[in-house]
């Protein structure tokens, strides 16, 4: 089992069994590279904690338990842990301020606690089987383990389909959860007890913009970086070119002892690449720049490994870059890196917040001929063919009626479900009826209708996005394939709350993007990038597959009408209509190319996590596994 | 040069080969809406006009993307008939073979 997670923990493992707890840690050294080792007990053995991430406020955490009385054996953000733990239990969970899954295990009532941060950077995975309780930061230490049975999920994969990842609790996986963000679980007497210790709150009355709102936005965005640069070992940070990764990177600087390295990719195809941004950042900042240009085959070639990592079928290919970062990152002997990622939920950078106040705008007049047509100021990334008439302009109107609570999502949730026309009648049969929209319409807050539209819709976008795909899918789990950590400032829960305390037009002013962000960080980040357009991060996706002088001997494998009929999960006549454009170079649509590549990432998950023989292989190399682990121990 | 009336069946054929090939046993009626359905999309749409370029010879001008012009079968055909007959004999060609 940890053998099919040492990918997250290279520097070294440990493990405890005992007659009601048995568990592996692998470990990545960052804080305390000396006298970290897990799991970490209590000086009266008491307790066990088993930890993956950091918590950044530990220095200030000890210093507390410290004068309470506790005394340390490391400088780890472990031991934080285990006495505070023991000084508040699970109320602990509010003092975190950090990006962590952990568990703790009580000898005296042999229960074991579960908690995971407030936005579900870490991961935690956990199922029933047997009587006992498996947890795992990974599902393949499920699959390693042999005592978790492998099974598709329907239900998991129409979120897929619909939201771009399945939405926690929610995994592909039938019966495998992943803990929630901002969730606790304990385990006592043969039963599982979940509760949420943070929800995502919004000031619905926030009033005029506070006169020091920049003032307070600058200690914070400062003081997030500064904790998020607690390491023992050098932080790096991404750089994207964007305004995000920018602030942090410039941030970073201040904090640094040692020049900052910063990583980039760029891409051979121009209309994704912002490499003359990142140069533009790494030389103001004064980072020590590291670039390399990428091409589509070159992700189309790594991707079955990125959907091992990935543990889930994805509908874009913007995980691949990622994957090839953290390699070219760690290559460089860099393993903790600050990440953009956050900047665009807090503070309404998507297009989707503008589109949805565009919306609203052109519905509160239906007769108006003018107001329709801001909408070919969305997207100008997009190709200009594609965004003319009344067609394109219907499509955003005639999503949803305003009345809908998804009515933010609904061109979206209905673009990516186009997928679901692809499913062969098994997989409808297996569905009988449910679907992933109407499953999320009966589970919102109590009082959500009376939100207001943006407020709705940043809830959605954390709720539907953030954790299940964008903190996976392109964040943790490609970052852990090589070992390396991302750290978000953003996703400090206290920037968070501060931004959601303000006002919508503090954030998206008319049609301008994080306006707030923008105008503190005039003095932070060149005009340029300051002053630049959201620019989503989008990767080359079918034709990198099947194009010219693309030649993956997978894709035809995988989706052979043999191939197809073998998982079962989509109808061969369809998925040859759909290659046969895709070949002839006519599949040039966004639902094209997403169905594309989300039929053929769920054949190679398939292949990966449930074809029996893999299964098989699984547990042959968990076995091996087994016998490595002792024998390490031995040696050590 | 002889103007002729487009032909439902090859603007079907085209809709159903290129639109409608995840949903073989759809039955598209004439007058079925083809963006409400999503049957179409924005860069669907584009498909459609390059197809009637190249099997009519009609340019639509991107005034005329309109859901009354493109919205259902129907209209189309509607569409590309009022349209060979404003730009004339000499603007519009037959349907190819």
């Amino acid at each position: 089992m940890g053998w099919a997670i040492r990918h997250r923990g290279p520097d070294g493992f440990g493990y405890v069994i005992t007659p009601w707890l048995a568990a592996i840690h692998v470990r990545l050294s960052i804080i305390g590279v000396e006298s970290g080792a897990q799991p970490l007990g209590s000086e009266d053995g008491r307790i066990l904690v088993i930890f993956n991430g950091e918590i950044y406020n530990f220095i200030e955490l000890r210093d507390e338990l410290e004068g309470k009385g506790h005394v340390f054996r490391t400088r780890t953000d472990t031991e934080v842990l285990v006495h505070g733990w023991e000084e508040w239990g699970e109320g602990m969970l509010e003092r975190l301020n950090g990006e962590f899954a952990f568990a703790v295990h009580d000898r005296r009532d042999h229960s074991l606690f579960l908690a995971r941060d407030r936005f579900g950077i870490r991961p935690l995975f956990h199922a029933l089987h047997g009587g006992d309780l498996h947890f795992a930061s990974e599902v393949k230490a499920f699959a390693a383990s042999g005592l978790v049975p492998m099974r598709p999920s329907p239900r998991g994969l129409d979120q897929v389909f619909t939201f771009w990842g399945a939405r926690p609790p929610q995994t592909p996986f039938q019966d495998i959860f992943a803990l929630e963000p901002g969730a606790c679980a304990t385990w006592r007497n043969g039963r599982l007890r979940t509760r949420k210790y943070y929800h995502l709150r919004f000031d619905e009355n926030p009033g005029p913009e506070p006169s020091d709102a920049i003032e307070r936005l600058g200690e914070l965005m400062n003081d997030a970086v500064r904790l998020r640069m607690r390491s023992d070992v050098p932080v790096g940070g991404y750089l994207s070119g964007g305004l995000d990764s920018s602030i942090t990177c410039a941030l970073a600087t201040r904090f640094s002892e040692r020049p900052l390295e910063t990583f980039s990719i760029g891409f051979e195809e121009p209309e994704f690449d912002e490499s003359y941004f990142q140069g533009l950042v790494a030389e103001q900042v004064g980072s020590i720049q590291h670039d390399r240009v990428i091409s589509g085959p070159e992700i189309a070639r790594v991707f079955p490994e990125v959907i091992r990592h990935a543990e889930t079928p994805v509908v874009r290919t913007a995980a691949a870059p990622l994957f090839l970062l953290s390699r070219f990152t760690q290559e460089s002997g860099i393993k903790v890196v600050l990440t953009g990622e956050g900047a665009d939920e807090v503070f309404l950078g998507y297009d989707l917040f503008k589109e949805t106040r565009l919306r609203r705008f052109c519905l509160r007049q239906p007769s108006s001929v003018n107001r329709p047509r801001l909408f070919s100021r969305l997207y100008p990334y997009l190709p200009e063919q594609g965004r003319k008439g009344e067609f394109w302009q219907r499509y955003f109107l005639t999503a949803s009626e305003p009345e809908d609570p998804l009515f933010s999502h609904m061109p979206r949730f209905v673009m990516s479900s186009w997928i679901t026309e692809f499913y062969s009648a098994e997989q409808r049969d297996a569905l009988g009826g449910w679907d992933a929209r109407t499953a999320l319409r009966d589970d919102l807050p109590d009082g959500f209708q009376r939100w207001s539209a943006l407020n709705k819709a940043a809830w959605l976008e954390f709720e539907t996005l953030l954790s299940g795909y964008l903190l996976s899918s392109q964040g943790d789990r490609m970052g852990m394939a090589h070992g390396v950590e991302g750290r978000v400032p953003f996703l400090d829960h206290r920037l968070f709350e501060f931004a959601a305390g303000l006002g919508a037009s503090s954030k998206l002013r008319v049609l301008r993007e994080k306006d707030i962000l923008r105008r503190w960080a005039r003095s932070v980040v060149p005009a340029p990038v300051e002053a630049r357009a959201k620019q989503p991060y989008r990767a080359p996706d079918a034709e990198a597959f099947i194009g010219d002088g693309a030649s993956i001997e997978y894709v035809a494998d995988s989706l052979s009408p043999e191939a197809l009929k073998g998982t079962g999960y989509f109808d061969p006549r369809a998925v040859d209509g759909l290659l046969r454009r895709v070949r002839s170079g006519r599949a040039s649509g966004f639902r094209e190319n997403q169905a594309f590549v989300a039929i053929l990432f769920t054949q190679l998950w398939h292949d990966h996590f449930l074809a029996p023989q893999r299964e098989q292989d699984e547990l042959v190399l968990a076995r091996a596994d087994v016998a490595m682990d002792h024998q390490a121990m031995a040696i050590n | 040069m002889s103007l002729t009336t487009p032909s439902e069946p090859r603007v079907r054929e085209f809709i159903q080969s290129t639109f409608l090939y995840a949903r073989p046993d759809l039955h598209l009626e004439i007058e079925d809406d083809l963006l409400g359905q999503g049957i179409i999309d924005s860069m669907g749409v584009m498909e459609l006009i390059e197809f009637l370029q190249n099997e009519f010879s009609v340019t639509v001008p991107d005034q005329d993307l309109t859901e009354q012009n493109l919205g259902t079968i129907g209209a189309i055909t509607r569409y590309i008939t009022e349209r060979a007959m404003a730009m004339g004999p000499g603007s519009a060609s037959a349907a190819r073979p």
